[in-house]
């Protein structure tokens, strides 16, 4: 059973079995490719001098539009209401930082769950909740979460040995990703 | 030689902050929905604007009841920056004219 994060002198720490932290890595792995920039269909097109470098064109493209994908609107949401091409002017000067900043916490999140005891400093333990958020972000997203009510329904379905659709496995484990995270924010409120 | 000093001339904290807000264009709108956790946004919101926790509690809590707040106001660059790192939160934030607002 997983033993919720505290403050230690060490740093914030949290107990998490083997089997909690593989499907953590998991899902902090799933929003990284969420957050890969869209590829091109390699093949004949693909400009011999961009092969030749071994490098990616795409790295460096700017966003042609809003995401169509739901989560990956969530996670890279319009910075401007009701005004598409102010919005996407933004995104063309943000978009690929905002990605590249939350593929890090992702990534960071993943490899501090090497061992059964998770130690993060003060940064790293913001960084983990935010990867911790995203993965709430897209879980609340696949499984329609829009109002509270919502939130409430997901929330009630507690047990694990009674999940029979994938829907109740999601929301057992959006569930224990929202513990987590609940967690990991009362015992960084302390350092503040 | 005696080295000459001019004193500093400072302007009290409340006049500055007056003069800051008459030219403020641009405000932060954080918006409610059900999956972030009032506790994290509490957090980004002291932790990234500097609040006191009463003021970010107060903030978080009209965020949940009202469904957005205007958490911060100021020059263009510093909202779109603010607007940036609200994102990398995952915070659900944009930003308007403070008279369009």
């Amino acid at each position: 059973m997983a033993k919720a994060f505290k403050n230690t002198p060490r740093g914030l720490s949290c107990h998490l079995e083997k089997a909690e932290r593989e499907l953590l890595r998991g899902l902090f792995n799933d929003v990284v490719t969420i957050l890969e920039p869209d590829q091109p269909a390699a093949g004949a097109d693909t400009d011999p001098l961009w092969a030749l470098t071994g490098m990616d064109p795409a790295a460096h493209a700017v966003p042609a539009a809003a995401p169509r994908d739901g989560a990956e609107l969530r996670l890279l949401p319009d910075a401007i209401r009701d005004d598409d091409g102010a919005a996407l002017e933004f995104r063309r000067l943000t978009e690929r930082g905002l990605r590249e900043t939350k593929t890090a916490a992702l990534r960071g999140a993943a490899l501090a769950l090497e061992s059964p005891t998770v130690v993060l400093d003060e940064a790293a333990a913001v960084r983990f909740a935010a990867a911790l958020n995203d993965v709430r972000l897209v879980l609340a997203q696949r499984l329609g979460v829009e109002t509270e009510e919502d939130a409430e329904r997901v929330h009630a379905v507690e047990d694990w040995s009674a999940a029979e659709t994938v829907d109740e496995y999601l929301a057992l484990v959006y569930n224990f990703t929202t513990w987590l995270q609940e967690s990991l924010m009362q015992a960084l409120a302390d350092t503040l | 030689m005696p080295l000459m000093t001019a004193p500093t001339d400072v302007l009290p904290r409340e006049e500055t902050e007056q003069l800051r807000d008459l030219a403020v264009p641009y405000v932060l709108i954080v918006w409610n929905d059900p999956v972030n956790l009032m506790s994290y946004v509490s957090y980004v919101f002291r932790s990234h604007f500097g609040y006191s926790k009463a003021k970010a509690d107060a903030l978080m809590l009209e965020v949940h009841e009202q469904g957005r707040s205007v958490v911060a106001s100021g020059p263009l660059e510093k909202i779109e920056s603010d607007v940036a790192a609200m994102h990398a939160f995952g915070l659900w934030a944009t930003f308007t004219r403070a008279d369009g607002a």
